[in-house]
């Protein structure tokens, strides 16, 4: 019985040393990781599209241009809202938003390396979609 | 005059304790039995030697299950923090999430 133990308790720390060597070698590279770890979004955005210098720093900068116009869009819909506008005016607003967004997306896959562009918009437009379901939002990310 | 200490009860009902356990004409034999059963026990390493295949079996299968499942947690751990930050990435450009409460 004894000996039966101690093979069961050899077999069991087996088991965990192969699931911790697994868990931690395993999965996204350490710079990814770290860049998800800490919210991150550009530095993601340079590991996982391969963004060179150039690119990122042209993607950086139009992302910084269209802050201000979703913080124009953000700004007349909350006006929208607080004189109680009617709901047709509401949602043309939000319909420019994500029209916005949606040719920001664009422009932002335009300066990816080829074929990278195309998963980048695989990933981020079905996103601006969770706003119609705000309870539950896609936690699934495809490609 | 003091007058002699009278005897402690208690010293004389243990002085006068005795105890005869009942012999036990087996007593001698069974202890050598398991002498003999304790040397006879085979050792962990006689044990491995005995069960090597099912023991490497079943290392073997541990082993995958727990590289099997460190695998599919880390690739959930990688899952969900991507999806955590794409969901950032893009309500941060999203004017309709910025001016919800």
């Amino acid at each position: 019985m004894k000996n039966l133990l101690l093979t069961f308790a050899i077999v069991m720390a087996a088991c965990a040393l192969s699931f911790g060597v697994f868990y931690a070698a395993s999965g996204a590279p350490a710079e990814v990781r770290r860049a998800a770890r800490e919210r991150d979004a550009m530095a993601w955005m340079r590991l996982e599209f391969k963004l060179d210098d150039a690119q990122f720093a042209a993607i950086k900068r139009l992302h910084e241009d269209y802050r201000d116009v979703c913080a124009g869009h953000c700004a007349a819909i909350m006006a929208a809202e607080r004189r109680q506008a009617p709901p047709a005016e509401v949602a043309a607003l939000e319909k420019t938003c994500v029209e916005a967004m949606t040719t920001h997306f664009k422009r932002v896959a335009a300066l990816m390396p080829p074929g990278q562009g195309g998963r980048y918009l695989a990933i981020v437009l079905p996103r601006i979609a969770d706003f119609d379901h705000r309870g539950a939002p896609n936690v699934q990310v495809r490609p | 005059m003091n007058s002699p200490p009278r005897p402690d009860p208690l010293s004389r009902a243990l002085a006068d304790w005795r105890l005869t356990p009942p012999r036990n004409p087996q007593f001698r034999t069974a202890v050598w039995a398991r002498l003999d059963a304790a040397r006879s026990a085979p050792t962990w390493t006689g044990y491995l030697r005995a069960h090597g295949a099912l023991v490497a079996g079943a290392l073997m299968a541990a082993m995958v299950l727990g590289a099997w499942s460190g695998h599919a947690r880390a690739h959930e751990r990688d899952t969900a923090a991507r999806a955590a930050l794409v969901a950032d990435y893009v309500h941060g450009l999203d004017a309709r999430w910025m001016r919800l409460p």
